[in-house]
């Protein structure tokens, strides 16, 4: 498989007033086409950071980000994005919102109508399509943004902490939503999250960050069967994976 | 239903019940007290006054109207685009927006007499210092909400590609309307203000000409009745902005809530 992202050197330095806070690397990474990445470390590690940077949002101090062998130098368009909140605009409903993606795009709205309604039926929000956002549970708003970050078929989706602002029982909800959509589209998913069990259910390789600066501890395959149900979570690998993960943690004292 | 139905007219009658109250209060007290007529009229011959001098009332109100809306509407037209354009230009930023931050904090009613001097006793000077009452807050409170996006929403709008132009129409502008509506509100409750004033320093016509000239004879109860009829004249331009905003915000917040 070819790289869709390869992160080379990276090393982000904020200079604020009257000092420079360092917050990630130097650190190096890649991720092929269609696999699915967790990012986890413990709060304020600069893993937000990484993606902002991989999605060009954010500029890189030092060293070179490159999607699809392309260097990074500006916000990047060719791809889908969630973040904790979900960003939706009260003024529109459920379908408009969906279809704000393309219509930044300067894309036809209509001819994308059938889509944004297929995956907005896709993750249970049929009946809400002329609903606006804070009609909807919180749940129901991070799904119509997971739709709007697939609208427009970008190979490559950046999640910040998508679910880190819900209830366990909505989480759940969504990441078996996150794995279907994954599964079926094949695409390139990083997912950066502090929820260790979240990222071992989700991830094909998780990267553990450490604190600040963030780089990389270590890199650990998850080898479990998929989709990842109960049955996964239940096993006595997975709580190998997740007694591995929190021993190099706790070696850093942030758990 | 039934239910609703009484507590809406509760809590219509409750102000209602007060003012009328007050208003029994007044009379009954400057009767009694025998209070002189030049001092404080009884309220009913406040509404009498109102009754026989109403065609020449009338007049003014037009006259305040015409001033009030001319000027509001000006500053709207003006106001607006100025602050898209401060949104979108550093240099505008740097220079336009802290100056007008401090003329807000010019009492603009004292230039009122330089413009009768520049513009005549008519119309015109009125209608100018109107709009300078009005066209500070709408500026600064839309340049405000163009400038309050949300972070992850300006991520999101980049990472479509979309041009700045794209994204103020999108997101931006709409994003924005609670505060331009914020602005609106404040000029509104401004704009009769100005005028009066306005009127006072230097006119013939209008409402504040009526309270002056009145005042002047010691017709305190035509004064009260002018008084009266510049009110209703703002609470009709605060209600316009005020439905208005209710139309285009119904999507907002502060329109959903029902009590704090």
């Amino acid at each position: 498989m070819p790289d869709s992202i390869r992160i080379d050197n990276v090393k982000k330095v904020f200079e604020g007033r009257k000092d420079a806070v360092h917050a990630v690397g130097p650190m190096s990474l890649e991720i092929a086409k269609g696999e699915f990445v967790s990012l986890l470390g413990p709060s304020g590690c600069g893993k937000s950071t990484i993606l902002m940077m991989v999605a060009g949002l954010i500029e890189a101090t030092e060293g070179r980000v490159f999607i699809d062998g392309n260097q990074v130098t500006g916000p990047q368009t060719n791809i889908g994005i969630v973040f904790q909140s979900p960003v939706l605009m009260d003024w529109r409903d459920v379908l408009g919102n969906v279809l704000l993606q393309v219509e930044m795009r300067k894309l036809d709205r209509e001819a994308y109508e059938a889509k944004a309604t297929e995956l907005l039926t896709s993750v249970g929000l049929k009946d809400f399509l002329h609903k606006r956002p804070y009609e909807l549970s919180g749940g129901m708003q991070q799904r119509t943004a997971f739709c709007r970050a697939l609208l427009h078929d970008p190979p490559l989706v950046l999640m910040d902490e998508p679910l880190g602002a819900l209830d366990a029982m909505t989480r759940e909800q969504l990441r078996r939503d996150l794995e279907r959509m994954w599964l079926e589209t094949g695409k390139t998913f990083v997912f950066v999250t502090h929820d260790i069990e979240e990222a071992i259910q989700l991830s094909d390789r998780i990267v553990l960050i450490t604190p600040r600066p963030g780089k990389i501890d270590r890199i650990i395959k998850i080898d479990l069967p998929r989709p990842r149900d109960l049955s996964v979570v239940t096993s006595p690998e997975f709580a190998r994976y997740v007694s591995s993960i929190k021993e190099v943690f706790m070696g850093y004292g942030v758990m | 239903m039934l239910k609703t139905l009484v507590r809406s007219i509760r809590t219509a009658l409750l102000p209602v019940g007060a003012l009328l109250l007050f208003l029994v209060l007044w009379e009954v007290l400057v009767r009694t007290l025998k209070v002189p007529r030049y001092i404080l009229p009884a309220f009913s011959s406040v509404l009498q006054s109102l009754g026989t001098n109403l065609p020449a009332l009338l007049k003014h109100t037009l006259v305040t109207a015409e001033e009030t809306l001319c000027g509001f509407a000006i500053s709207v037209l003006l106001g607006i685009p100025l602050a898209v354009v401060v949104a979108f230009s550093k240099f505008m930023r740097k220079t336009v927006y802290p100056a007008a931050v401090t003329l807000e904090m010019v009492p603009k009613i004292a230039f009122a007499p330089i413009f009768v001097v520049w513009l005549g006793f008519q119309f015109a000077s009125k209608m100018v210092v109107v709009f300078l009452v009005c066209f500070f807050p709408i500026l600064i409170n839309a340049v405000f909400g163009f400038l309050s996006l949300e972070e992850n929403l300006q991520r999101f709008s980049q990472s479509t590609g979309a041009s700045p132009l794209r994204v103020f129409w999108k997101i931006r502008f709409p994003a924005a309307l609670p505060e331009i509506f914020v602005g609106l509100k404040g000029a509104a409750i401004n704009a009769t203000v100005g005028a009066t004033i306005a009127e006072w320093v230097g006119g013939n016509a209008g409402l504040g000409y009526a309270i002056t000239s009145a005042t002047g004879m010691f017709q305190t109860d035509l004064a009260l009745a002018s008084i009266l009829v510049l009110t209703a004249v703002g609470l009709a331009m605060y209600g316009l902005v005020v439905i208005l905003e209710a139309r285009v915000l119904h999507w907002h917040i502060s329109q959903r809530q029902g009590e704090i």
